[in-house]
């Protein structure tokens, strides 16, 4: 039998709410899969759609996008102004063609480091099932291969 | 050239035991642009930052990389030892492999790998860092405080004994706010008065205390350590530098029947007035819509009477523009009008009063000197009934909120009746008796144990009158039946509410409400005296309803935030803020809308003789906190934030 | 007198009392069926204007044209009901200032062409309410229901088949009246956030980065479908965009000049549903 597929993830998060709950995670010693690679910004309302785009083109095959609950941001509302950017983009990504399963969002608190892990299980899981995003790593050999005359 | 050090931190096992550092360190040694990468057991130690040191100085590092436990807890302690060694410290980032990484995975090829991948975007990030220094921003030592009420008082002295100057605003004629008005207070029973006037007066006195009473705030601009200030004087119609205050004016002015604010309708004043025997500043002002002077031009007897001539009818409002470098709100609050509960009453039947009404009654400077007696016909009430959440804790009728006072000032108020009034029987209808506090407890059990308070725990539905007494309905839910009270008088236990102009007032100083109009905080457990725009700081009921305790404590917080700002000649700050590219950015303005603390301005930029060319987006470095909000707002990819710039955050994904 | 007459008799007018400097309008183009914007300074110019329905193209993005403004002559342009919702969030974005335009405004009824009343963009409030109304109520377009029921996956190979063929000639930024920034993402290479060569990768980059740049802000005047050499349907992205803040935030781009930009507001109770 072949090895289980192991997804590549991105998580693009803020560092008062998502990243403390992913340390909090850590210091609690919970246990979750290592698929994710997280990227720390000061506020979700600095994550740009761009960085899901090249995370994509990294080769990543779900990307992960995390704040505080609203309410909770530490920068008052940069997470109300994510929230409408998301709502657009996922709208634009869905019309494309990038399945919405291979990218999710949350609000993960400082405190729900609990939260955090089992995330990051059914969210590496869901993916596991999805197979890489072939569609769109076609694409990125397409940059390498030869122009066609 | 990019040379980097790459530090990777054993932290004992926590991160060896499931992460291969030898494997890692070669393994990004590799790297380009890795100059040096070594492993360590504990690089947070002494001997292990003096290695980091040494490694920046001897291979002339141009940036660090130490991959070890979050930036949480060590980010400060690695970008200190990289200052030390002469690299600027923000050219240093750290690689999570502890909490993110090896504390979590149990596979050590996985975690390995992982750990590899974490450092190598770093790598690639901090190659793209560039040196910053601490913003510095001038700091005016000069606080405002907005409200001459306790918190507000209590702000002042604290600030003012540290030895900063204050201009304490109140627009009121007198300071004192609402504590001015209290009986006694709880749990102590000591005399508000007594505690409150000696600070009034010490605020007045005190040498660095610049007092504005009867006086408004106009208008706030700037930003922390730099605000301007525009203070409306109203015009007292009496000269404060001459007025003695020997109150010759008010017993001569012939309009008296005025009902008194400050005893809540139930004692009398002039036209010319202060609004109570203890008021500081002691100089009266004139009511210019009840004097008969301003109204048909005739009378002027206060003036006539006046030993010293301080009476001049033609002061009109001044202006004051002060310079302040922090400010504090402590505006307070206002007691909601028990009006909309027609079933109790309120405004129908005389005897039927607010919880602050019994406080004026019960005070021995009072309209009663301190006697219960009824408003109707000055009869000493043998029953009182006080209905608790008279508003509070009412989405139908009143707020959604608990007021937080008014269990335990009902306790007190039963108490004093009891002690006044022997005999007097006293009934409490409450939702929840809500005594958390020190002290607080032990003082509702003394009502009721000692002075036989009794409480009923359900609403009341009707207050009607009958043969000249006050008839009360209500349930008993614990007895599962109604009751029915034949009473002398009824107290509502009324909400505290925001300020009738609260909201306003948020705009013109540039802070923010919630629903109810009370200011918010920046954080609600971290940074609960501090509102969202910095440098301005909330004390007492305007943030939210609070006992004295309570609004003292928050003072003093403030006073200690305050002096914390003004104990620098220059105030530094993280240098994570937004600037923009005047060259390519576009004008529309979408980041100034974006931007949670208003650090946005437009800029004109101006050709050499003054024309208008374009008009663009300029970041006040003063006022901007780092969120980066405008930054992904940006189409034309103008601005960008320092620390997470544009550059960092592609090389940091790109290099995953 | 016909429409054309009607408003070249116009355009003369505001000419010849100097009202304005300059009308923007509707002149013979290469072919029989096209037509080109034409800049008409002297009341002679207005001549050579053309109203037809052929007249189609959104004229507003001429209007911030490097120094156009700057002297704060009023400027004259023909405009469609799309082009009037132009000018608000040309003006909400602070490019221009709606006082400072004259919009001489036309519409399609049928097959007719017909005037429609007003002269500043303030004028067409009742119009442009009553367009966000029957928005929802659009005659819905086959190919785009097509590509709504596709699959993921199908519409993914749909979309790369089609951006395959951009050559990024950038026409669909050029012809966009809300293009105006005046150095594009795509041209900032520090850091290089879209791939600039026309690999698929790259079409695929720039295409959708465009349109989130004008999710909210698009009006769909199609001026950029119909600028686009190899007929990628632009205007479906866009659609889809407008359909999602309409439905979403209640939010239909070029109400007012003080209407807030989509993207740079917020509600504290906006929905939320897929957030986890």
């Amino acid at each position: 039998m072949s090895e289980p597929f192991e997804p590549k993830i991105v998580a693009f998060v803020c560092t008062y709410c998502t990243y403390a709950g992913a340390d909090l995670a850590g210091t609690s010693r919970l246990k979750y899969a290592p698929n994710v690679r997280i990227v720390r910004l000061p506020c979700t309302g600095r994550i740009s759609p761009m960085f899901i785009l090249k995370a994509l083109q990294k080769g990543a095959d779900g990307v992960l996008v995390s704040g505080c609950h609203p309410g909770d941001c530490h920068f008052t509302h940069g997470n109300y102004h994510a929230r409408r950017r998301w709502t657009v983009f996922r709208a634009l990504l869905e019309f494309t063609g990038i399945p919405l399963e291979r990218v999710k969002f949350s609000w993960i608190s400082a405190a729900e480091g609990v939260k955090f892990a089992e995330f990051i299980n059914t969210i590496t899981e869901d993916i596991r099932k999805q197979g890489p995003f072939d569609q769109y790593k076609q694409l990125i050999r397409d940059t390498e291969s030869p122009a066609t005359l | 050239m990019a040379k980097i050090g790459v530090f990777i931190c054993h932290c004992g096992e926590n991160v060896a035991a499931k992460i291969d550092c030898t494997q890692l360190t070669a393994a990004i040694g590799e790297h380009p642009g890795v100059a040096v990468s070594v492993e360590y057991k504990y690089f947070c130690s002494d001997p292990g930052q003096e290695s980091v040191k040494k490694a920046i100085r001897e291979h002339g590092l141009t940036g660090v990389v130490v991959a070890a436990c979050s930036p949480r807890m060590h980010e400060a302690t690695f970008r200190n030892a990289c200052a030390e060694a002469g690299l600027n410290p923000y050219l240093c980032e750290i690689a999570n492999i502890r909490e993110h990484c090896s504390w979590v995975h149990t596979d050590k090829d996985m975690a390995t790998i992982k750990a590899l991948e974490i450092t190598r975007s770093l790598v690639e990030k901090v190659k793209r860092n560039n040196e910053l220094r601490p913003i510095e921003v001038p700091v005016t030592r000069r606080a405002l405080v907005i409200g001459g009420g306790i918190a507000g008082i209590q702000a002042a002295l604290d600030i003012a004994n540290a030895g900063h100057e204050v201009v304490l605003v109140e627009r009121e004629a007198s300071l004192g706010g609402h504590m001015a008005q209290l009986s006694e207070t709880f749990p102590t029973l000591d005399c508000s008065q007594c505690i409150m006037t000696p600070r009034m007066v010490e605020a007045a006195r005190h040498p660095k205390i610049r007092l504005l009473t009867y006086a408004e705030i106009e208008r706030v601009e700037g930003y922390i350590g730099n605000f301007k200030v525009k203070v409306r004087m109203k015009s007292r119609s009496v000269d404060m530098k001459k007025c003695t205050g020997c109150g010759d004016c008010m017993l001569k002015c012939p309009v008296k029947k005025i009902s008194s604010e400050f005893d809540c309708g139930l004692g009398k004043r002039a036209a010319i007035y202060t609004p109570f025997a203890q008021s500081v500043p002691n100089i009266p002002v004139i009511d210019k819509k009840r004097c008969t002077y301003f109204k048909n031009g005739k009378c002027q007897i206060c003036s006539k009477s006046c030993p010293i001539n301080a009476i001049d009818f033609t002061i009109e409002d001044e202006f004051l523009d002060i310079e302040i470098g922090a400010i504090v709100v402590a505006t307070g609050f206002q007691i909601q009008n028990t009006a909309m509960y027609g079933e109790y009453g309120y405004g129908k039947y005389a005897d039927v009063i607010t919880g602050l009404q019994f406080e004026r009654l019960a005070s021995a400077s009072g309209p009663t000197s301190g006697k219960i007696l009824r408003p109707s016909d000055n009869s000493e009430p043998q029953t009182v009934v006080f209905i608790q959440c008279a508003g509070s804790r009412d989405p139908s009728k009143g707020v959604r909120y608990c007021s937080k006072i008014c269990c335990m000032y009902t306790a007190k108020h039963a108490m004093l009746y009891a002690h006044k009034v022997h005999g007097g029987k006293t009934h409490i209808f409450y939702m929840d008796i809500r005594a958390g506090g020190k002290g607080y407890d032990e003082f509702t059990r003394r009502a009721i144990e000692e002075d036989e308070a009794s409480y009923v725990r359900g609403r009341v539905s009707k207050v009607w009158q009958e043969n000249g007494r006050l008839m009360v309905r209500g349930v008993d839910t614990l007895l599962g039946r109604p009751v029915e009270v034949a009473a002398d008088m009824v107290v509502l236990a009324t909400a505290i509410i925001a300020q009738p102009d609260a909201k306003e007032f948020a705009k013109t100083v540039g802070i923010g409400y919630d629903e109810y109009g009370f200011y918010n905080e920046a954080h609600l457990k971290l940074r609960p005296v501090e509102s969202s725009t910095a440098g301005i700081y909330l004390a007492g009921c305007c943030q939210s309803p609070k006992d004295i305790p309570d609004s003292v404590a928050q003072a003093s917080a403030t006073a200690s935030k305050v002096l914390a700002l003004f104990s620098k000649e220059q105030l530094e700050r993280e240098p994570v803020v937004a600037s923009n590219n005047e060259a390519t950015c576009a004008g529309c303005w979408g980041c100034v809308l974006a931007c949670p603390y208003g650090a946005i301005e437009q800029k004109d930029i101006l050709d050499r003789s003054g024309r208008l060319i374009k008009r663009v987006a300029s970041v006040n470095p003063g006022l901007c906190q780092g969120c980066g909000t405008c930054v992904t707002f940006c189409r034309s990819n103008s601005i960008d934030l320092a620390g997470f710039t544009e550059r960092q955050i592609f090389a940091e994904v790109m290099g995953l | 007198m016909s429409i054309v007459e009607q408003y070249r008799t116009k355009v003369k007018e505001l000419l010849s009392s100097g009202q304005v400097k300059m009308v923007i309008g509707y002149g013979a183009g290469t072919t029989p069926d096209r037509r080109r914007p034409l800049f008409m300074r002297s009341p002679e110019d207005a001549d050579k204007m053309l109203l037809d329905n052929a007249c189609i193209a959104n004229l507003s993005g001429y209007l911030v044209s490097e120094g156009l403004l700057s002297d704060e002559k009023r400027v004259a342009i023909m405009l469609r009901p799309e082009g009037v919702r132009s000018i608000n969030i040309l003006a909400a974005e602070s490019q221009l200032k709606a006082e400072q335009i004259v919009i001489v405004g036309f519409d399609t009824a049928g097959e007719e062409l017909r005037a429609i009343e007003g002269s500043e963009a303030k004028d067409f409030c009742a119009l442009i309410d009553s367009l966000k109304e029957s928005a929802p109520l659009q005659a819905p377009d086959p190919l785009f229901e097509r590509i709504v029921q596709m699959s993921p996956q199908e519409r993914f190979n749909y979309w790369q088949e089609e951006f395959s063929k951009c050559i990024k000639c950038y026409a669909c930024r050029q012809s966009c009246p809300m293009c105006y920034c005046r150095r594009c993402i795509v041209d900032s290479n520090q850091p290089q956030w879209i791939n600039t060569s026309s690999h698929t990768l790259g079409n695929f980059e720039w295409n959708i980065v465009r349109a989130f740049h004008l999710a909210g802000r698009c009006v769909a005047c199609g001026n950029c479908d119909r600028s686009c050499p190899v007929n990628i349907p632009l205007r479906f992205i866009n659609r889809r965009m407008g359909m999602e803040v309409l439905e979403v935030f209640d939010h239909f781009p070029g109400m007012s000049e003080s209407q807030e930009p989509v993207l740079a507001s917020f509600k504290k109770d906006d929905p939320e549903t897929f957030i986890l």
